[in-house]
């Protein structure tokens, strides 16, 4: 028999939280993490509420899913800023996104996005140039128009993740530093297996292992198809506290804040390298470039500042939406792994998760994410 | 008659020679803060070789441009750097300077004494080369030129000039002021030059890119007016403006003891020499040792000890820096020896600690490194040909770890003959000659550093209080504290604590950081203990950035 309540496979954003969580009702947890760092270490703090225009793109298929989960999204800031208030400061800012328009295609685009949008609860407006200039006067000229998307915001993931790591400790979560390998239940305690044969085993585990998920819980019903991204991000010198909102792109991949410090992080989506599970995704030139120079002309006016870092880390897609619930194979095994941006939904995955190992209702309706929608 | 040129400093005139750099112009008229922190402390001229990033001041309405690399013009408009920049328009890409795509055999990568003997041997065995430096100035550290066109202070200096003219003659073509910026893999460089984007591909790469100074970690040492020992060589032998009136330096190693000297023949009033070592006598073997490697060399370091003597400087042996106040615009500088704790006030503190390799091109791009335990830092793997284990990509002199100017020369000629005969599918030829000659460079080097303290100091006695990020300004406190939540890894303690994310990119904190965490993981220290390399290698303008993307518009 174990120690633990509650056995959390991941020391993200979701694994965080659902270990605080968890503790906090005086469950006992033990976090063990692989410690690859590249998901919410290397993640650069934006808030998404509105569509991606990045994944409406690239994943049109999950494109349905990711509509269908909005009001999640906007239910998901609602908890980071619950978190912020009890255990920041984050850095948190919900000053709202901006997503640009450069031509007319992208604004009548933009329009269609926010009636849709409008419908799942968000608080949007499309913004005519005149409109932006009173909240954004330093964008480019080129720029025709916006939808400002209220919900949205930014915070200092390194701030958050730190506070949410200390706060863990503060109520007796304990760490260990191992990546497992495979699982295995025993009526009522799951043994997850390390890389080097050691077993943690608890009553309950916790699956937060991202990409890491799939592969993991290989054998333990139908194939939760998790993937990772590899994304790079740059982060410039900090210059003057001017940018309030999360910018991005109608039909390009950006998305570019500023954090307190005065610094300015440029990310949103352009391709890193992959090195493996051994490694961290490493940078490509082309990436750094192309993201970089496409930020300059967006907002000119950050053209004199330098960039002093840029590195990579992993998005997690599934199919669009959040996996949430109990596997029907093994009952006292939860998976919890975010659909797109999982940084922003993560504390309310997290949070799911523990109410979930302790037979509370969730704080969302589950009922749609669960585990078991990728039998064929 | 024509006025004198001059410099506005914070609407203050601040007089220039031709060719002094914007940090030596301000030196010189006693200026000492140039920026600001955002936490509110001043900063000065540390490195004075383009990496500390706090000698940043504003140039005609740019920002953050760093006074150390910046050529002071008359009528420049100069303010102290505040923490926040103005966010501003970058001048129009079609008023910068057009951009350059070259594809040389051989590219070198600094133009120091390993590099330009690199350039020199690989020119001359017929491949076409570019040899791009930092500086404006060709010369690195070791050689330094004069800026301000004067005569050669010394025969080393002369040795400098000898050597440029001797890559000129050969065909180099040489260009200064060029910043590289990033290496890929497929040996792509990018860099930039007087706002223009510069890419290479190269058929080979030599690296030369020397060594930085390892800083004496003390509570002060961030004061403007304390600097490495270098940088207040480069003032006085390139711009002939001495770092203060009165000067202590304090540390370990020979470049200490030579820097004292030629200060004071300078003018300067050299209050203190701090030696971390003891007293060269106690250790017979080795000055026999030294001897017998070079008898020319070892002879010029008696010689400047004797040079002290006669001037009444005194060396303090097991010598360590306590700490440095600031007192009525000077510094008084704390410090203790074997006969106990003193206290000296003077305008300008000089340390050196030993040196960190400037490995970062190497590391980026792959090439196997390994812990060298006695002079604290990672080694570069090598063949004879100082190939190293990335194909095409060379590395010669101090970057490799330290070996020394004489040693870095050698390196340099072998890499250069190989990069070349490579390049021109000829064979080698005999390089026993070189490799004979690089054994005896070696072996004077050894011996010299056993008289010296070259491992990096444990912290263990240091104060709380004292920075260890200087960028962030994150104490060692901050460091202890976070080793208590065991990071495992310098990442995971730059994450959590912000050391090593600042303009410097942690080169001063970094060493330290990996040194902590292995002390408390107990794992020897490896190439993957320090940060990630990154692109960037150095802070680079987002107008660079598209500057250089436009160039290579789809290329990549």
């Amino acid at each position: 028999m174990g120690r633990y309540d509650v056995l959390v496979i991941g020391g993200g954003i979701v694994g965080l939280t659902a270990a605080i969580a968890s503790a906090g009702q005086n469950a006992r947890v033990l976090i063990v993490d692989a410690g690859i760092n590249a998901g919410s270490n290397a993640n650069a703090g934006s808030l998404h509420v509105q569509l991606q225009s990045r994944f409406i793109r690239l994943y049109p298929d999950q494109a349905p899913n990711v509509e269908a989960s909005l009001p999640l999204y906007l239910q998901a800031v609602r908890e980071w800023e619950r978190l912020d208030a009890l255990f920041g400061s984050f850095d948190l800012v919900r000053k709202g996104g901006l997503m640009l328009a450069e031509g007319e295609d992208q604004l009548r685009f933009l329009e269609m996005k926010a009636r849709r949008e409008e419908a799942r609860g968000l608080s949007v407006e499309i913004l005519d140039r005149r409109q932006l200039d009173a909240l954004a006067p330093w964008l480019g000229p080129q720029i025709m128009g916006a939808e400002l998307c209220r919900d949205e915001g930014k915070l200092n993931p390194l701030a958050a993740n730190v506070r949410l790591r200390a706060e863990a400790r503060r109520l007796g979560v304990e760490f260990l530093s191992d990546q497992v390998v495979s699982l295995h239940v025993d009526g009522a305690v799951v043994r997850a297996k390390g890389q080097g044969g050691q077993v943690h085993a608890a009553k309950q585990a916790v699956v937060a292992a991202a990409w890491g998920s799939g592969p993991l819980l290989k054998g333990w019903g139908p194939p939760v198809p998790s993937r990772a991204e590899p994304l790079h991000m740059n982060i410039t010198e900090p210059g003057e506290v001017r940018i309030n909102h999360l910018i991005q792109h109608a039909e390009r991949s950006i998305t570019l804040k500023q954090f307190g410090t005065g610094q300015i992080v440029i990310g949103g989506g352009w391709a890193a390298h992959d090195r493996g599970n051994a490694s961290v995704p490493s940078v490509l030139a082309a990436s750094m470039l192309g993201n970089v120079a496409l930020a300059a002309r967006l907002v000119p006016s950050i053209s004199r500042l330098r960039v002093l870092r840029t590195w990579a880390g992993m998005n997690t897609t599934v199919d669009g939406k959040t996996v949430i619930g109990r596997l029907p194979a093994a009952p006292n095994i939860i998976v919890a792994v975010p659909g797109d941006a999982g940084y922003t939904l993560g504390p309310l995955v997290g949070r799911a998760a523990a109410e979930i190992a302790a037979g509370q209702p969730p704080s969302f309706e589950i009922a749609n994410y669960g585990p078991s929608r990728f039998a064929a | 008659m024509a006025r004198e040129p001059i410099v506005h400093f914070d609407g203050m005139s601040i007089p220039i020679k031709a060719g002094q750099s914007l940090a030596a112009a301000l030196t010189a008229a006693g200026q000492r803060t140039f920026r600001e922190t955002s936490k509110g402390s001043s900063r000065g001229i540390f490195c004075g070789m383009g990496i500390c990033q706090d000698c940043l001041v504003t140039v005609d309405g740019a920002p953050n441009q760093r006074a150390c690399m910046t050529l002071a013009h008359d009528g420049m408009q100069v303010s102290t750097q505040v923490a926040l920049a103005p966010l501003m328009d970058a001048p129009p890409l079609d008023r910068a300077p057009p951009s350059r795509q070259i594809s040389p055999d051989v590219l070198v990568i600094g133009g120091g004494i390993g590099g330009l003997n690199a350039a020199i041997a690989a020119a001359q065995a017929g491949a076409q080369v570019v040899l791009l430096d930092e500086r404006k100035v060709p010369g690195g550290q070791y050689l330094k030129q004069s800026a301000v066109a004067d005569e050669p202070l010394d025969v080393q200096q002369a040795e400098g000039q000898k050597l440029v003219s001797a890559a000129r003659a050969a065909g180099v073509e040489m260009t200064g002021g060029v910043e590289v910026w990033g290496a890929f893999d497929g040996l792509l460089f990018l860099a930039e030059h007087q706002g223009g984007a510069l890419v290479i591909r190269p058929r080979k790469v030599i690296v030369a890119t020397g060594a930085y100074e390892r800083p004496r970690m003390t509570p002060g040492w961030t004061l403007p007016g304390v600097m490495t020992t270098g940088a207040a060589q480069t003032l006085w032998r390139s711009y002939r403006t001495l770092p203060g009136k009165r000067v202590a330096i304090f540390g370990t190693g020979p470049l200490n003891i030579q820097v004292a000297l030629e200060l004071a023949q300078g003018g300067a009033e050299v209050a203190a020499v701090g030696e971390a070592a003891s007293k060269p006598t106690r250790n017979i073997a080795s000055g026999i040792a030294l001897i017998k490697a070079n008898a020319t060399l070892a002879l010029k370091g008696v010689m400047m000890l004797a040079g002290l003597r006669h001037r009444r400087i005194p060396i303090h042996y097991e010598a360590n820096l306590v700490g440095v106040e600031q007192v009525d615009g000077r510094l008084a500088v704390t410090y203790r020896d074997s006969s106990g704790t003193h206290q000296t006030i003077v305008d300008a503190l000089c340390m050196n600690d030993g040196f960190e390799p400037q490995n970062e091109i190497l590391r980026l791009l792959g090439a196997e490194m390994a812990y060298d335990q006695d002079f604290g830092h990672l080694r570069c793997r090598r063949g004879e040909t100082m190939e190293t284990t990335v194909e095409g990509l060379y590395a010669v002199g101090d970057c490799a770890g330290l070996g020394g100017a004489p040693a870095a020369a050698v390196e340099g000629r072998i890499a250069g003959r190989a990069a070349a005969a490579s390049c021109r599918d000829e064979a080698l030829g005999d390089i026993s000659g070189l490799h004979a000659q690089l054994r005896r460079h070696r072996a004077f080097q050894s011996a010299l550093w056993r008289m010296h303290s070259p491992a990096p100091r444990t912290l263990t006695e240091a104060l709380d209080e004292t920075i260890v990020c200087r960028c962030e300004e994150v104490t060692l406190g901050e460091l202890r504290q976070s080793l208590t939540d065991k990071p495992g890894h310098a990442g995971t303690m730059k994450r959590a604590t912000r050391a090593g994310m600042g303009r410097c990119q942690g080169r001063y904190c970094g060493p330290v950081v990996a040194r902590l965490v292995a002390e408390e993981t107990g794992q020897p220290l490896r190439d993957h203990s320090y940060f990630a390399p990154r692109v960037p290698i150095k802070p680079i303008s987002i107008a660079a950035i598209l500057a250089a993307q436009e160039a290579l518009d789809g290329q990549i």
